[in-house]
Parts: structure tokens; C-alpha cells; sequence
């Protein structure tokens, strides 16, 4: 049992309450998730990519942060901007700076296990926060609700089958896709079937949380030229369990709900916003009474878009 | 009849439910629920002839366990809607979550909109009418009971039931294991325009029946299955 709630304001203009509509949500999801919360926010493109790293979640992450700064620059990657908060470090890189070789200098610094450092976030459009803890240890740490932004999503986790920690906890951003991020409430059970073939691939797993599986898969797919609905669409044939995921990219959110309707997803939209979450609860306390809010069927996804074109500055 | 409020704003669900119920027991037969704002387990096991209505949508579980109440949510309700309720009446006139009149033992359950999955599943009495569609394994393992549904059905409708029956006014989808398509009977079909009639359903449409083919009733050593595993 997780929560999962989706927030899209349809103008796109980068000034909606994005942060204090899904802290609102996730407050009112606190109950199916305890361990860990987070948000995935949208705004409009940055003139930097940005990266939202864990530096480890013990020990001397001051160090750690000169460390991943120098390491970068090492390998010829000059950071515009680079500014801790608490076990994070976010650093602003130029645009066009190669992913895969930030990858590699980060992932080379500590090796992979549960304190390593880690990139929890890409992108010009997309930062993530999460941590262990509620929403509300969240909002105290990183005041989520005072950003604004086009669109986001997030979650509250019970763990039911993998530790819990920072990086364990949603979204998941699908490494290696900037501007890519994804929750779910439910259980992949062929996610190890699907692990073991993604590996003998070169796929590098991060976590052993099977929740993670679905960004690689829609990742992969986007690589493959499909958009983000086909990926989707065939998602609800490939992966096995109980699953209702949100996937957003910049100026896109969306979901896909699995064919035996196993986990719940309630659906409301205006002609300003569109917002989902597991429970009607949430969508109440965070944005009112004045919509009507609807359970989707089985094997059902959307895809919704701002009005305002991002796609081609991210 | 004189009505009284319970706000539910400021309050945890326990002291709404033991408020409606002291009302109730101190002989309070209207009561206007206001601002439930889709809050899980409201208004359970209220087993008095009293009338409750929600002012908006409410969360799981509403109406579970009840008796002789009547109870009316003017938004959507969520999963388990009614769940083993024993008699007396639900009525939404929103939709409402997977679930919806889960084991009932009597009683009628109307939803206006649609009800998601396994609605009606493991009934063993009682009437859940949908004025909207169905979905996923409507009618599951039924053993008693009517479902009518107005609209479309969902895939796997009617799977692995006893005696429930099942009445659709739409599409379905598909049959559900051991699912069948029978020809209702005049009769039926008089009884099913009366219930409709009653809770202000319009009843003209080719009405299917679908009900229990029997075949999993009982263990048959004979079926190919078995006849290589035994």
C-alpha cells in the first residue's frame, strides 16, 4: 500500500502552487505510506541541467559534496552552480553538458551500496526530493510548497519488500532519461524476471525496489523513438502485478492502471488542472469540492499535456 | 421530521461515527452528515431505521456492516462501498470505487454513476443496481442476489458464481468463467422494471441475464484437466 498523487496545471505557465497542492495530497496519503515521501516538480526549462545528487545518508557529506564538485571538474564538467541541502547537492551544469559522462563521474566516486553517492535527478524541467519520513518531515526540510511549477507528482511509501532509505523511497527519475520520473503504488511481480534480462543488457539497477523497474522500461522504450503513450500502452501488457503508476516528463503527466484494477486511482480534471491520486481523500483536501472526481477502469491509461509547448526546450 | 447536522470538519472519523450513532440511538431519525470530504469508514454499522445523508463524497468502507438504515451520498464514494451490509438501503449518485456492495447478505445498494471492479462480489443477498457501467469480475463468486447494471459490463463479468444474477442493459464486455447468457423470463423482467422504476431508472432496454453455468459447482474427475493430472 503506497499513495500516489499527480498534479498538472494545464496552462503551463510555471506559476502554479504545484508544491503546495501535491504536499496537501500527500499529507492526506500520509496514512497509506509512513516510511518515506517525495515529490518529482516540473517547472519550466532551466537554462541548466540540473542534477540532484545524494551525497550518502551518514557521515561527512560537506567532504563528500567538494568531492563530487572536483570530480566533475576533473573530468572537464565545470558546474555553473552547486549548493547542498542536507544529504543533497544540486549542481547546475550547462546545458548541453553529456549525461552519460556525469553519470560515470559521480557513480566512480563510491561503490554502489546503499550509502554511495548517487543521481537522484536530471534534467532542465525536473527536481526530486524525497527522504524517509512524512510529508510533512519533508515540507520542514526542503519547503516543497513554496515552489511553483507547471506540473509534479508524488508519493508516500510503505515498504513491503526493500529497505528503506533515501534511495529507495519515490519518484524514481529513469536513469539516464533527463526529465523523466515515475511513482507506483502496487507490486511488478515479474520484476526480476524483467531485472535479470534488463542486466544482461548493461542495465544498471540502483535500488532493489521493484517500483524502479518502470522508469528503465519506459526509458527504454523513449530511446526506441516510442512516446510516452505507446511506452505506456504497452506496459500494461509487460508488466505483471498490481500497478497503478504516474509517469511525467515536461509539460506531460500521465497514468497507466493494470487490467485487474488491483490498486485504486481516482481521477479529477478542470479545465485548469488535472489532478490524480490513489485516494478521493487527498484530491478533496488539496483542491476542494467544486469537481467531480471518477475511479478510471482497469487497463486504462492518459496522457495529458500543457497547452504551453516544453517539449522541444528540454 | 426534525434534522440534525453532524459537521465533520475538525473531527476524527470515531467521533463522527459515535455521534451519528448516539444520535440515532436517542431517537434522531434524520441526519445530514456535512463536509465528509471523501473521509474513509463514515457512517458503519448503523443498525437503526434512520436516514443519513452525506453532503459530498465519502472514502472506504462507507456504510459497511449496517442494518435497516438508509443512507444517501450525494458525491462518490470510494472502495467497499456497503460492504456486508445486512439490509436497508445505500443510494450514490455519484460512483463509486471497486467493490461496491462486497458481500451484502440484503438490503439495496444504488449507485447513479459507474462502480469499479468486483463489484458486487461474494454477494449473498440483497440488490446492487448500477445506473452506469461495471468493471473487472462484476459478480465474483455471487452466491445470492441481484445485480442489475444499466450500462456496459466490465470483462470477466459474473466469474465463478453460485446463484447470484446478474442483468445488463449495455454491452458485456465478456463472460467471466462459468458465466452464462439466459433469456429472463417475463416475469423477471417485470420485477426488474419495478426496481428500476422505484429508484428512477429508465428500464427500456433488451435486458440479458447472466447466471451460473453450474460447471464449477462440483469436482468432475472426468474433465481433461484432471483426467491427466489424476
Amino acid at each position: 500500500m503506497c499513495g500516489i498523487a499527480g498534479y498538472l496545471d494545464r496552462s503551463g505557465s510555471g506559476e502554479a502552487p504545484v508544491g503546495s497542492v501535491l504536499l496537501r495530497m500527500l499529507t492526506a496519503l500520509g496514512d497509506r505510506g509512513p516510511d518515506s515521501a517525495g515529490v518529482a516538480l516540473f517547472g519550466e526549462p532551466s537554462q541548466s541541467l540540473v542534477l540532484r545528487i545524494k551525497l550518502g545518508e551518514v557521515g561527512d557529506l560537506a567532504s563528500r559534496a567538494e568531492l563530487v564538485v572536483a570530480r566533475l571538474g576533473g573530468e572537464g564538467i565545470g558546474a555553473v552552480q552547486a549548493e547542498r541541502s542536507g544529504p543533497y547537492l544540486r549542481v547546475a551544469l550547462p546545458p548541453n553538458t553529456p549525461l552519460p559522462a556525469v553519470t560515470s563521474a559521480i557513480e566512480s566516486l563510491t561503490p554502489p551500496g546503499s550509502d554511495a553517492v548517487e543521481l537522484i535527478s536530471a534534467g532542465r524541467c525536473l527536481e526530486i526530493v524525497k527522504q524517509v519520513g512524512s510529508p510533512a518531515d519533508l515540507e520542514s526540510a526542503y519547503r516543497i510548497s513554496e515552489t511553483c511549477g507547471t506540473h509534479g507528482i508524488g508519493h508516500t511509501r510503505l515498504s513491503t519488500e526493500s529497505r528503506v532509505d533515501l534511495s529507495h523511497s519515490q519518484p524514481f527519475w529513469a536513469h539516464g532519461v533527463p526529465d523523466l520520473a515515475v511513482v507506483h503504488n502496487g507490486h511488478v511481480t515479474n520484476y526480476h524476471r524483467l531485472r535479470r534480462i534488463y542486466e544482461q543488457r548493461g542495465i544498471r539497477f540502483y535500488t532493489e525496489n521493484d517500483s524502479e523497474i518502470i522508469g528503465i522500461y519506459l526509458g527504454l522504450r523513449l530511446a526506441r523513438g516510442e512516446n510516452l503513450e505507446e511506452a505506456m500502452r504497452a506496459s500494461l501488457t509487460d508488466l505483471d502485478g498490481s500497478f497503478c503508476y504516474l509517469a511525467a516528463m515536461p509539460g506531460v503527466l500521465a497514468f497507466a492502471k493494470d487490467p485487474y484494477c488491483l490498486k485504486p486511482l481516482v481521477v479529477a480534471e478542470t479545465q485548469g488542472w488535472v489532478a490524480v491520486a490513489t485516494e478521493e481523500v487527498a484530491l478533496r483536501q488539496a483542491l476542494g469540492h467544486h469537481f467531480r472526481a471518477s475511479e478510471p477502469p482497469g487497463r486504462t491509461l492518459r496522457v495529458w499535456e500543457t497547452t504551453m509547448p516544453l517539449l522541444a526546450a528540454a | 421530521m426534525n434534522e440534525t447536522v453532524v459537521d465533520c470538519r475538525d473531527r476524527s472519523t470515531r467521533e463522527i461515527n459515535r455521534e451519528i450513532r448516539g444520535l440515532i440511538a436517542g431517537g434522531c431519525l434524520q441526519i445530514r452528515v456535512t463536509e465528509p470530504e471523501a473521509r474513509h469508514n463514515l457512517g458503519v454499522a448503523l443498525l437503526h431505521p434512520a436516514s443519513v445523508h452525506f453532503e459530498g463524497s465519502v472514502g472506504y468502507y462507507c456504510a459497511g456492516m449496517s442494518d435497516q438504515a438508509h443512507v444517501e451520498v450525494s458525491g462518490s464514494a470510494g472502495w467497499g462501498l456497503a460492504e456486508c451490509m445486512l439490509g436497508g438501503s445505500v443510494v450514490v449518485r455519484g460512483s463509486a470505487g471497486s467493490g461496491a456492495a462486497a458481500s451484502i447478505r440484503g438490503g439495496t445498494v444504488v449507485v447513479h454513476g459507474d462502480v469499479g471492479a468486483r463489484a458486487g462480489c461474494a454477494m449473498k443477498g440483497g440488490t446492487l443496481i448500477v445506473g452506469g457501467n461495471s468493471g473487472y469480475m462484476t459478480g465474483f463468486m455471487g452466491q445470492k442476489g441481484t445485480i442489475i447494471v444499466c450500462g456496459d459490463a466490465g470483462a470477466a463479468l459474473g466469474d465463478s458464481m453460485y446463484e447470484t444474477e446478474i442483468y445488463v442493459g449495455g454491452s458485456i464486455c465478456e463472460l467471466g468463467n462459468d458465466a452464462v447468457i439466459a433469456e429472463p423470463t417475463a416475469q423477471e423482467l417485470a420485477d426488474l422494471h419495478a426496481a428500476l422504476t422505484q429508484h428512477g431508472f429508465h428500464a427500456g432496454r433488451h435486458w440479458k441475464k447472466v447466471l451460473s453455468g453450474r460447471k464449477l459447482w462440483n469436482f468432475d474427475r472426468t474433465e481433461a484437466l484432471w483426467r491427466e493430472a489424476l
